[in-house]
């Protein structure tokens, strides 16, 4: 089958990789990079549980073909920590367990960050809008919500200081 | 043997002679690709060749004496946040974006993307239809522009020959006294649910005398349509909630929807009557607050 090189940044770290035309760029986060944390759902773009961010936008994995993320910079689950310390939203997410089975959680929280890049301060509305795409069939999205909410305000306190 | 989507070609052209000559060669077996989101869905095993064409510098949104132009592969996402096309009548554009699918899909999802695929549940086509908007289409030999209501044929099925691409959808400046307004049912009002009917309308008064009138439905008939008879019953006359609701199911009449998994034809025709009524009505609503 016919390949192609692309040129992608991941978590900040640049690869060059060989990939046929029809590959999805979820296929190859999981399969050829091994970062799992990004998950297989529906494949259809219903689920959400694929979401990574692709220059700060909220993407699904499953419908971007890796040659169309060639030369764009890509941030998944995998990247949100610093060293040992886990993200605001990460951190939220723990302290509410906003997580039961944690299936949809990478995409939730993946949705959640470019929501908070764009938009500091959110309504509840506006956060639960910005999940409209990530199902998750054990929360009830209530913890998620409240997670968000407080990360946003963890976010905030740090850039006013 | 299962087939699989497995294009064996993926071109990135620079230019629009470039695209449609990609296009024209490979004829039907090349598929534009732009925000992927209807193609890596359906994942036609047939494609030999994608033709992206996020080089095109095809996303933009411009407003001139004319009208407003937009760019094929303008996201759905900076449409939906356009001042242009979130104020006076061509609000139904913007509101018609926000009711599809969800923020996540706007991000990558393209207004041409929504309109060549053909869906008779589409929203942007409704929209773009009572703003008797026209295609802009390039081909090999040239452009070509259609309006919109002549750019579906059949059930994903366009005008489109091999080797042409839509380009640009233009909006005709329209009157200052128009109110429009856009409707959508579907299953959970949030998610990527289509429509199980949609209905955008324009209505164009003075005082309460209507001058124009359009109403076009969507997931009830092959393509889009327009409600033409329901439109004539409203032009010329004085606007009122009973004129309104009789336009309305003179439209659901006018619906030839099916029995599908999302709805039945019957649950549909009637649910045409209570949308075009409540479009109808916002529409009024919108063109007279703009006149005071």
């Amino acid at each position: 089958m016919a390949k192609v090189k692309i040129g992608i940044s991941v978590n900040g770290k640049c690869y060059e990789l060989d990939v046929e035309f029809y590959e999805t760029l979820l296929n190859v986060l999981r399969n050829k990079l091994g970062l799992t944390g990004t998950k297989f759902g529906c494949g259809k773009g219903e689920c959400g549980a694929c979401t990574v961010n692709i220059n700060g936008e909220a993407i699904l994995s499953c419908l971007t073909l890796a040659v169309q993320a060639d030369g764009k910079e890509i941030l998944t689950i995998e990247g949100l920590q610093n060293g040992t310390k886990l993200h605001p939203l990460q951190e939220a997410f723990v302290k509410h367990s906003a997580i039961q089975c944690g299936y949809c959680t990478p995409g939730v929280i993946m949705a959640a960050k470019a929501l908070l890049d764009c938009d500091p301060k959110p309504s509840e509305e506006t956060v639960r809008k910005a999940l409209a795409n990530n199902l998750c069939r054990c929360t009830g999205y209530d913890k998620p919500v409240k997670a968000i909410l407080e990360a946003a305000k963890t976010m905030r306190g740090k850039h006013e200081k | 043997m299962v087939s699989l989507f497995r294009p064996r070609e993926y071109y990135r052209p620079k230019d629009l002679r470039e695209a449609t000559w990609l296009l024209s060669s490979f004829g039907r077996k090349a598929r534009v690709i732009a925000g992927g989101t209807d193609l890596l869905v359906d994942k036609p095993p047939e494609v030999e060749c994608l033709v992206d064409i996020s080089n095109l510098n095809l996303g933009y949104i411009r407003k001139d004496k004319d009208g407003i132009n937009i760019g094929a592969a303008t996201l759905l996402g900076l449409i939906e946040s356009s001042p242009i096309l979130s104020s006076g009548p061509y609000i139904v554009v913007s509101e018609a974006v926000s009711m599809l699918a969800t923020p996540t899909i706007r991000n990558m999802a393209t207004i041409g993307g929504n309109i060549c695929n053909a869906s008779p549940a589409a929203d942007m086509p409704l929209a773009l239809m009572v703003l008797d908007a026209t295609m802009k289409i390039a081909g090999l030999k040239g452009s070509r522009i259609l309006p919109i209501g002549d750019f579906f044929q059949d059930v994903k099925k366009t005008i489109l020959d091999d080797g042409e691409l839509l380009v640009e959808i233009h909006i005709p400046v329209s009157s200052k006294n128009s109110g429009t307004a856009f409707q959508k049912l579907r299953h959970h009002q949030a998610s990527v649910d289509l429509a199980i009917v949609n209905v955008a309308t324009k209505l164009t008064c003075s005082d309460n005398l209507c001058e124009d009138a359009r109403i076009a439905l969507g997931a009830v008939a092959k393509t889009p349509i327009r409600a033409k008879k329901a439109e004539k019953l409203l032009i010329g006359k004085k606007i009122d909630t009973a004129l309104m609701q009789r336009a309305a199911e003179a439209a659901s009449e006018e619906a030839k929807p099916i029995d599908d998994v999302r709805a039945s034809a019957e649950y549909r025709k009637k649910m045409v009557a209570v949308l075009a009524r409540r479009a109808l009505e916002a529409s009024f609503k919108r063109c007279t607050t703009w006149q005071k």
